[in-house]
């Protein structure tokens, strides 16, 4: 029961963190104390070793100038007016027989015994003797003097030692904080680190729960963490756009597929209902027919509209002619035109070509034709032209037709808005919607510049 | 000529086997995948038709397979997906034509006719005539009676589209596809016009009338 969320923690990236924080900063210090801690006990016991030598030298040197007798008499000197000596002297006559010798007070646990074995023929040599359960020794250097007399000087390791335990001691004692801190300051990098992580986490949990306005908070930072939770940010922003879109064109497809269900509806119901002649029925079976073609237009074009909008239409993109694209749907409209006495011309480069989905750049044109043959009265003219200019590729359709109202002008885009003078027009009020869908989609931009008697002009920009 | 037909609507099947048959095709009809695999490797067909949603064995599956046994018939997809992905994925499995729910029969049928022509590589005739009005298709000349008739390019494509489909109606979505290579709905009744100015050319002047239109439907050509 306990082990269940432990084992969690441990799994947790953060744990991972803290752990490897800590164990960083604690090796890092064990390290550095262990190479002080062996220089330090290097040089101390080099130290003592060398004032053994220097002793060692001093008593020597005095038996060397001047022979045994004043060795004996320093000695004995030494022995009775150092109330305190801080070295140990034994000198030895053959047979090992201690012929003098200085044993501080304090040193007597000491086994000298063991040095009377030492055996120093040419060289002098070092000795040890350790001292049961207290952790220092009895360093002992011996030197022949010649005529089987050896001399001894030597000295304990307990200051040594003393001040070495005090820095372990010391050391130990600083441990403890360090251990406590760097678990701390582990959690404290770790917390901080994964911070955004967490709200990410938060987040999508949220979002899983259905709401989806949810964002992470960015930690504005500038590093990569903080690049993730923008480019999550601005995925989430997508994926709401695109599910809202999708929402809304569900809702508008159903909302304005009913009114021509509830035509063709009505049609097949007054043709079954009242008693009429085989012509009359004909007539109503067409009319479903034309009706149920309106519904799958309209479904088509909303379709497209909406997967326009939301950036899933399918582009096939390849580089076009915009004279002939252009010729190519002036075209389609040709006899229209003539028999509405419709002046119809173009003005384009030869060699201008843009990027994009011919079919459905002929789409957008197309609409746009269509708009200005119809709501441009006879003998009027339609203009559509063609350039290369500072801001990209520009294509004009201008007409001397009704012109649009400026209140009305923003509202052309939208889905089914039909101006008042476009009812007595045949139409779906998709037309327009679907051109800005399509030209958006090639990442351009139209807009319709016009005023009231003056003719309408819709430009379409495509950057370059 | 006998053509199969796999669909599992029975409404949709029973209309299109009905519209088949007299048309002057014999058509058998399988409902599911299976069964229609079975009719397509073991009866000789001048074409299938095929739809794509179907129970036991899916359409493109069974084209996949009839094309692996090295069997050829031409093969019609009918399909309620409009994309052009779907499309291409449809023909590139072995399907010879694609046409889209909800479709006119009359296309339908115009489609299979021309999927059976191919196939049967019929020499391409250089001239068409129905009643007293003749189309030289070499040098694009056309008459009616005695008299020669001027047409433009649009209409003269309009004409011939309609006399090699004397007698079938074809919608105005075939036409705008086959006289302009358009492929949207323009809002305006291009196709209207484009008929009417014909028909003032070929049949005001002259009798019988050989343009009709077919309400709601499209258009057709006869003699009478």
């Amino acid at each position: 029961m306990f082990l269940g969320p432990l084992k969690q923690i441990t799994k947790t990236v953060g744990f991972r963190l803290t752990l490897w924080y800590f164990a960083i900063l604690i090796s890092t210090s064990l390290l550095l104390f262990g190479l002080t801690y062996f220089l330090l006990s290097a040089s101390l016991k080099k130290q003592d070793k060398n004032a053994i030598e220097l002793k060692l030298e001093e008593l020597s040197g005095l038996y060397m100038a001047e022979g045994m007798a004043a060795l004996k008499n320093e000695v004995a000197v030494q022995k009775k007016f150092e109330r305190n000596p801080s070295f140990f002297v034994r000198l030895a006559g053959p047979q090992s027989k201690t012929q003098l010798l200085i044993l501080p007070y304090q040193w007597m646990q000491f086994d000298i015994k063991a040095l009377e074995r030492v055996k120093a023929f040419e060289t002098s040599t070092w000795s040890y003797l350790p001292l049961q359960d207290h952790g220092y020794q009895l360093e002992v250097l011996s030197m022949p003097l010649g005529g089987g007399y050896l001399l001894q000087v030597g000295k304990t390791s307990e200051v040594r030692e003393r001040m070495l335990n005090h820095f372990r001691e010391t050391f130990a004692l600083v441990m403890f904080p360090l251990i406590l801190l760097g678990f701390i300051g582990g959690m404290i990098v770790s917390r901080r680190a994964l911070g955004p992580i967490r709200h990410l986490i938060k987040t999508v949990r949220s979002i899983d729960a259905g709401k989806m306005d949810a964002r992470v908070l960015r930690p504005q930072t500038g590093d990569e963490l903080d690049e993730l939770v923008m480019l999550f940010n601005g995925m989430l922003t997508k994926i709401e756009s695109l599910i809202n879109g999708m929402k809304d064109s569900l809702d508008n497809v159903a909302h304005d597929l009913r009114t021509p269900m509830a035509r063709l509806r009505g049609i097949a119901e007054m043709a079954l209902q009242s008693d009429q002649g085989e012509d009359n029925l004909r007539d109503a079976l067409a009319d479903s027919l034309e009706e149920s073609e309106r519904i799958l237009t309209m479904l088509n074009a909303l379709m497209d509209i909406s997967e326009a909008e939301t950036g899933a239409m399918k582009l096939d993109l390849r580089p076009i002619n915009a004279a002939s694209l252009i010729e190519g749907v002036v075209d389609v409209y040709r006899y229209v035109a003539e028999d509405k006495g419709i002046d119809v011309q173009t003005e384009v480069p030869n060699a201008l070509f843009l990027v994009g989905d011919p079919m459905r750049l002929g789409q957008v044109l197309g609409n746009l034709l269509d708009n200005a043959i119809k709501y441009t009265p006879k003998g009027g003219r339609v203009d559509i032209e063609a350039h290369q200019s500072q801001k990209g590729i520009v294509i004009l359709v201008r007409d001397t037709g009704i012109g649009i109202n400026p209140e009305e002008r923003p509202r052309i885009w939208d889905r089914l808005y039909r101006g008042d003078q476009s009812r007595s027009q045949r139409g779906l009020g998709l037309g327009l919607s679907l051109v800005k869908a399509i030209v958006q989609a090639h990442n351009g931009e139209v807009e319709a510049l016009s005023g009231p008697g003056r003719g309408s002009t819709f430009r379409i920009t495509f950057p370059s | 000529m006998r053509v199969l037909l796999v669909e599992d609507d029975l409404k949709i099947a029973s209309f299109i086997s009905k519209g088949l048959k007299e048309a002057g095709l014999a058509v058998d009809h399988s409902a599911d995948g299976e069964d229609g695999l079975h009719l397509a490797l073991n009866e000789p067909y001048d074409a299938a038709i095929i739809d794509i949603m179907l129970p036991k064995l899916d359409g493109l599956s069974l084209i996949e397979i009839l094309r692996q046994q090295n069997i050829n018939t031409p093969v019609l997809i009918l399909s309620a997906k409009r994309s052009v992905d779907d499309r291409v994925k449809g023909l590139q499995t072995g399907g010879d034509d694609y046409l889209i729910k909800p479709f006119a029969f009359s296309e339908l049928l115009a489609r299979i006719q021309a999927l059976i022509r191919r196939a049967s590589a019929v020499t391409e005739p250089t001239s068409l005539k129905t009643g007293d009005l003749s189309v030289d298709l070499l040098t694009r000349e056309v008459t009616r009676g005695r008299g020669k008739i001027d047409l433009q390019p649009r209409e003269f494509a309009l004409l011939e589209y309609l006399m090699r489909n004397e007698g079938k109606v074809v919608s105005k979505t075939m036409i705008l596809e086959h006289v302009w290579d358009f492929s949207f709905d323009p809002q305006t009744n291009v196709v209207d016009v484009l008929v009417s100015r014909l028909r003032s050319k070929v049949d005001r002047d002259f009798e019988p009338k050989m343009i009709h239109t077919v309400r709601g439907v499209g258009y057709v050509l006869r003699a009478s």
